[in-house]
């Protein structure tokens, strides 16, 4: 028997990211938020303190801050006329547990996306013809533009104290930053990061073939740093440990380091950790949410908590699957292409080379999550798509994120897998190679969707969120495209010798990491017929519920999602402040 | 112990009450196996030497947890053959990495702590990963004895007493042939479980068994903890950092 708990004012479903910019701004604005999170509450264990910070068995290796399989997993097919079997092992992606999400033990790279992403089948349609864009590719736009977004990039980017040079102040091409990047108010925050030997390898091969690289925006801070919120950061000790761990030297911004202290003493703020959201209870109409039930995962006792507005911040994933557990909007069906929720499933399309470099020390061990030169030049449309048989880009990077021995040793194409031969070939190369990699976009395409498993089920009992999903002939296309650019830079660096990039292909495997970039399922969008959420990110069908995160990207761009989830989180902070002054659909 | 020499003789020797002492104290040292022998009264036997020619301090964590002898004997010559002694490091079993697999496996990795492992169970396309009902202390053993009825049917002995060039044969076999449908994965055994042990067994911080004495960390100029390295940036781009040659463990600093 479930037992009714007071009412709450606002009641919000995870503990991450934008749980937190709701929460700073709808707190001290005299608002009661209670924020419930299944995962545990991460500060003062051992996982932020040395020595057992350092731990890559512990936290990257078996992924101790991530999601437990045990707690939610998916099911995968390749395409919708094949049985679905379980990821029993989440390797592919790492969804966060516990207070700040995956935004605790995120790399801190922070885009702004293009310009074009916000319109995208405008935009392609517009340069290109319509007939360019194939049918089964489901792309749609935003309902807001770039322009929408600005201020609270330039909003979320000084909270994050993000560190980078800006290529494009007010319209005005600056030196040094991104030739592509969309028009920016003001400087970064933040000075670059200090560049690594892998860096300016490649920073010497791309400006030889008449490429301009720019540091990565990253939110590790290269040096102390005190928001406009007055929190702090610390500096950036390049100590290679940042995704899959939490930062030990406060340098990495996060949740629980800048925005939930603000909030965490306040009378009107609760934060509730293993309480797992299991089902959001409408009205008896459906037109309104009037509870969410959850699970004390420490007892096993089931919760029914009331409130007046409800935030969905959980993340990609379990926001779709809540929704269609709680039967809110229409399931959508890819034979039909009808319905909304589920639809748009994206991913990333990624791959890389190494180089291997006799003479030069790389020393791979001293890096940042964010850390690296990059071109933008072939990233979404920044490019001539004329003749070229696909749609979309990315970016291309040597970044140098750790060199963690477990994980990050490089060895030459042919090496053996055990061995003298191999023991030595680790010796002569871990400390002299280095990579190069594309982050490339994924475009909807109408077969790639969730559902509901008609077979698996959680240990509440309540199926698991079903992925039908594989890589197209769109995003071969564009990574073969991109790889050529890879070795064309390789042979720049002048590199004794190179490993053959992979073309990202079906199927598309669950063992091997890709990105932790889902998006889609419920997609935001001006044509309610289309999408899930408007551009407020106010559900079309329950309308105080409001969901937010990278569910609601109506495809994947070319760029990591943390910058537009944070500009779209700030936004929505606004627009709920309003919404509650003032209960309604909003514009 | 010489490429070709056969090996875990005296893990066999002692099980079939032939007793260690006939046989050449490089093979009984080089094994955890040989705090067994010399309780079986084999107190000669020198503790293993180092590749940097230091003799190394009896091991703490010596002692099985979740490998029976028989197991054990062929981890040992599994890794043993996989890390070979050479100028760069002693072999595996004495850097430690059947110790850590044998406690990766009693603790909570090996008891699928955090493994989904509802069923139906089906058999999927390898990019479908895991699948099996079994927790991987489970799996690995029931691989495991898989690998020695191969060795056994192909050459009449166990794994662990294979030339060197039979068992590299077997191990390539294992590790490149898909599976007849409905036989047990031994090429996903191999390459998903047991190599990724293997590996983490080598390099990870030797508070977990492995790794001895950041043996494999030298050998790599990995320099471990502390790791801060804000003006090192600068000073150190490009040139070898005085760190790849003194690496620090958890250990150290606990």
């Amino acid at each position: 028997m479930a037992t009714r708990l007071p009412e709450k004012e606002i009641v919000v479903i995870g503990g991450g990211l934008t749980a937190g910019l709701v929460a700073r701004r709808l707190v001290p604005a005299g608002r009661e938020v209670l924020v419930l999170e299944r995962g545990p509450d991460w500060s003062g264990s051992a996982v932020g303190e040395l020595p057992h910070q350092r731990d890559e068995l512990r936290w990257s290796t078996y992924r101790g801050m991530t999601r437990r399989e045990n707690v939610e997993t998916y099911t995968l097919r390749h395409s919708p006329d094949e049985e679905a079997l379980p990821m029993r092992q989440l390797l592919s992606f790492l969804p966060g547990f516990g207070v700040g999400g995956a935004a605790q033990h995120w790399n801190g790279q922070t885009w702004r996306f293009s310009e074009s992403d916000y319109v995208l089948r405008q935009h392609l349609t517009e340069r290109y013809g319509a007939k360019s864009i194939p049918d089964g590719m489901t792309i749609q736009d935003w309902g807001l533009t770039y322009r929408d977004l600005q201020p609270y990039y330039e909003e979320f980017e000084a909270l994050f104290g993000i560190a980078g040079k800006a290529g494009n102040l007010k319209g005005v091409r600056q030196a040094g930053g991104n030739p592509f990047e969309p028009w920016r108010a003001t400087e970064y925050p933040l000075p670059p990061l200090e560049m690594s030997e892998a860096s300016q390898i490649f920073k010497d091969a791309t400006g030889q073939l008449g490429y301009e690289a720019f540091p990565l925006p990253a939110a590790n801070a290269s040096q102390p740093y005190r928001n406009p919120d007055g929190m702090q950061l610390g500096q950036c000790q390049y100590c290679g440990h940042c995704e899959r761990f939490t930062c030990e030297a406060n340098a990495k911004a996060t949740p629980a380091s800048l925005l939930f202290p603000l909030v965490r003493s306040r009378p009107n703020f609760e934060l509730r950790a293993g309480a797992e959201v299991i089902r959001l209870n409408t009205t008896a109409d459906g037109t309104r949410l009037e509870s969410v039930s959850y699970v004390d995962v420490a007892t096993g006792q089931e919760f029914i908590q009331p409130g007046s507005l409800f935030v969905l911040c959980s993340y990609t994933l379990s926001n779709v699957r809540l929704l269609l557990l709680s039967k809110i909007g229409t399931p959508y069906d890819p034979v039909t292409r009808t319905g909304t929720v589920g639809k748009n499933y994206c991913y990333q399309v990624t791959s890389g080379l190494n180089m291997f470099f006799p003479d030069r020390y790389i020393n791979p061990f001293m890096g940042a999550g964010a850390l690296g030169f990059v071109i933008d030049d072939f990233n979404n449309d920044n490019f001539d798509h004329t003749g070229l048989g696909f749609h979309g880009g990315g970016y291309i990077s040597a970044t140098q994120t750790n060199g963690r021995p477990i994980d990050t040793r490089r060895l030459p194409p042919g090496t053996p897998r055990w061995g003298s031969a191999w023991k030595k070939a680790n010796a002569d190369w871990y400390l002299r190679s280095m990579s190069i990699s594309l982050h490339g976009s994924n475009y909807a395409n109408a077969r790639n969707y969730m559902d509901l498993d008609p077979d698996y089920k959680d240990q509440w009992g309540r199926p698991l969120l079903r992925i039908t999903f594989d890589f197209d002939e769109n995003d071969a296309l564009m990574c073969r495209f991109a790889n050529g650019r890879m070795e064309e830079i390789a042979a720049a660096a002048g590199a004794k010798i190179v490993s053959k990039p992979g073309v990202r292909k079906s199927p598309y495997d669950t063992r091997q990491y890709q990105s932790t970039h889902n998006t889609g399922g419920t997609i935001m969008g001006a044509d309610p017929n289309s999408s899930v959420v408007s551009p407020h990110l106010q559900s079309w069908d329950v309308e105080n519920l409001f969901i937010s995160g990278a569910s609601v990207f109506p495809q994947n761009s070319g760029y990591n999602p943390t910058g537009p989830v944070g500009a779209l989180g700030l936004r929505l902070a606004g627009d709920l402040l309003s919404y509650l002054s003032d209960p309604r659909r909003l514009g | 112990m010489l490429p070709d020499e056969p090996q875990g003789l005296s893990r066999r020797s002692l099980l079939t009450g032939a007793g260690a002492l006939g046989v050449g104290a490089g093979v009984v040292a080089a094994a955890p196996g040989a705090v067994l022998v010399r309780q079986a009264g084999a107190e000669e036997a020198s503790p293993p030497a180092t590749a940097s020619g230091q003799a190394a301090q009896p091991d703490a964590v010596a002692g099985y947890q979740s490998l029976g002898i028989e197991e054990a004997a062929i981890v040992e010559a599994l890794v043993a053959h996989m890390w070979p002694a050479d100028d760069l490091s002693p072999d595996g079993v004495a850097l430690g990495i059947a110790i850590f697999i044998d406690r990766q496996l009693a603790g909570a990795y090996g008891q699928g702590d955090r493994l989904y492992l509802s069923g139906p169970f089906r058999q999927g396309k390898p990019e479908h990963g895991y699948q099996l009902a079994c927790t991987p202390e489970a799996c690995l053993k029931t691989g495991l004895r898989h690998l020695a009825e191969i060795s056994d049917r192909r050459h009449a002995a166990p794994p662990d007493r294979l030339t060197a060039d039979q068992l590299e044969a077997l191990l390539h076999d294992i590790s490149e042939t898909p599976p007849e449908p409905g036989a047990f994965d031994l090429k996903a055994w191999f390459n998903e479980l047991f190599y990724p042990l293997f590996v983490r067994g080598a390099f990870a911080d030797p508070i977990y068994g492995g790794n001895r004495d950041k043996q494999a960390w030298r050998m790599i100029g990995y320099p471990g903890l502390p790791a801060t390295y804000t003006t090192d940036m600068v000073t150190w781009r490009g040139r070898r950092h005085p760190a790849s040659d003194t690496p620090m463990s958890i250990q150290d600093f606990s």
